[in-house]
């Protein structure tokens, strides 16, 4: 072989290596860059993808959905007995007060109020009667006979004044018995005995909790004292019908859970 | 809202905590109703049911149950008129989380959700009642129902404002649609409110030494709303 030809074959040997010798610089040599929480890599100190070390915890990172119970709640309405505050709470800041309180605080707060209140309702009646409210007033109700067995004087023995029934409504709870059958309240056999009453053992939508109020409230000795009697025989009634508003329920029910009907 | 509100709804007033006192009346967190009974004579069970909101009236709350709102069924067992275990229930996502019945971390007119207590949960419900069943017998349902409450509210009134001399109007016809005035009517006939129903078994509630005026062994209960503060 000619010199000459040997120097350019020796340069095209070197040629061929510098190039193979750049695209090995190509390949081998890993492109450096700089960790983030939001690159979809486990890298840097996370312990999870793109969270744990300095990026989000991984907990939350993992459950966004969990509902959030924390907080604190403060009352704005309440309920025990059906009616209590409608019936006897004089007014719109009574009633606001009745709904913010605690039923052990509410004897102290309310009972007053609520016996003056009852009493309001009877001078209504005595005006519309023509009659003097003083002489017209909460006459003891059944609940009397029902604790005490049957009177025979007019009840002036009857332990279940306005002060009593009162206070009972003012500590405005829903008593609910484990082992006895709910009954609001059943007068049993009626008057004068009230044989097998109970009452005040819970409320189904089925008791007749406004009937059984306005009798408590108004009905008096035999539960019947303002029902529209027809004391002078003409045919017209001379006493207001106090004692029943006349509906009973219209809402369909169901014998399963949840026992209400769908919605109309 | 003032007394000035009782005048946008015709100078109404309310019924059975229906369409409430100022400052609940109409809002979310109005409580309508509340139940509490056994589901059959001698069951074990007892059932709580609490009514909130009601379309009885037009322009009040009514439809969906509110995230700030906590509902809160209160258990006096031997007593004293302070709860000594509460039922809470609250919404979240389209779903209603029970809690309890468990001692309250606080009684009163403040609270916290009992979060170690889960009771369970339901998806609440359309027209349709989705009912969820617990493992230890416990039964739950979130939804709108019928109102069951009824009373001829008008001519309660018209009562008590002494403008009916001859008080509440006679028993009609419960079939006819009673145009004629001079029979009573429920006012409630038709009304929808939005339910959250709880059956549980007593045992979960324990014994009670609380008595009712006939003597009778009772749980004294009561519920309350309360919104996040």
């Amino acid at each position: 072989m000619k010199y000459k030809n040997i120097k350019y074959t020796f340069l095209s040997l070197l040629a061929v290596a510098a190039l193979a010798s750049c695209s090995d610089d190509d390949d081998n040599t890993p492109v450096v860059i700089t960790p983030t929480c939001d690159d979809g890599i486990m890298n840097g100190d996370e312990t999870g993808v793109d969270c744990g070390g300095t990026c989000t915890p991984c907990e939350e990172a993992m459950e966004p959905d969990a509902p959030d119970f924390t907080g604190i709640y403060a009352q704005v309405d309440f309920m025990g007995r059906p009616g209590i505050n409608t019936v006897l709470s004089a007014d719109g800041d009574i009633k606001d007060l009745h709904n913010m309180s605690i039923p052990s605080e509410m004897e102290a707060t309310f009972q007053a109020a609520f016996e003056i209140r009852l009493e309001a309702y009877h001078d209504v009646y005595a005006n519309i009667l023509g009659a003097d409210p003083d002489a017209v007033n909460y006459e003891a109700n059944i609940l009397g006979d029902i604790l005490n067995g049957p009177m025979d004087d007019g009840y002036t023995n009857n332990p279940v004044s306005a002060t009593v029934l009162t206070t009972v409504l003012a500590n405005d709870v829903l008593e609910v018995a484990p082992n006895l059958p709910t009954t609001y309240f059943n007068g049993g056999s009626g008057a004068p005995n009230y044989d097998g009453a109970v009452g005040l053992t819970g409320r189904t939508p089925e008791d007749d909790v406004i009937d059984v109020s306005l009798i408590l409230l108004f009905g008096g000795g035999d539960g019947a004292r303002f029902s529209g009697q027809d004391t002078d025989d003409d045919g017209m009634a001379d006493l207001p019908r106090l004692t029943s508003d006349g509906v009973g329920l219209t809402a369909t029910l169901g014998t399963t859970f949840p026992y209400l009907g769908a919605p109309e | 809202m003032g007394l000035g509100a009782l005048a946008l709804v015709g100078g109404l007033l309310v019924a059975a905590d229906h369409i409430d006192a100022p400052s609940a009346m109409g809002t979310t967190a109005d409580i309508a109703d509340f139940y509490a009974f056994e589901p059959t004579e001698g069951s074990d069970n007892t059932v709580f049911a609490v009514d909130l909101q009601s379309n009885v009236l037009p322009d009040l709350a009514y439809g969906t149950f509110d995230e700030n709102v906590l509902l809160e069924i209160n258990i006096d067992t031997d007593n004293d008129l302070v709860e000594d275990l509460v039922i809470q229930a609250i919404p979240r996502d389209g779903k209603m989380y029970f809690f309890g019945p468990i001692a309250p971390s606080e009684t009163g007119l403040n609270g916290t959700i009992m979060v170690d207590a889960p009771l369970g949960s339901v998806d609440i419900s359309a027209e349709t009642a989705i009912v969820e069943s617990t493992g230890n017998g416990v039964s739950l349902f979130a939804g709108p129902r019928q109102d069951a409450f009824f009373f001829d509210f008008f001519q309660f009134n018209k009562v008590i404002g002494g403008t009916a001399p001859l008080g509440f109007k006679p028993a009609g016809d419960p079939n006819s649609t009673d145009d004629d005035d001079e029979t009573a009517v429920d006012t409630f006939d038709g009304a929808n409110t939005m339910s959250i129903v709880v059956e549980l078994p007593n045992s979960l509630l324990g014994t009670t030494t609380g008595q009712n005026v006939l003597g009778l062994e009772v749980y004294k209960t009561w519920v309350t709303t309360n919104v996040k503060q």
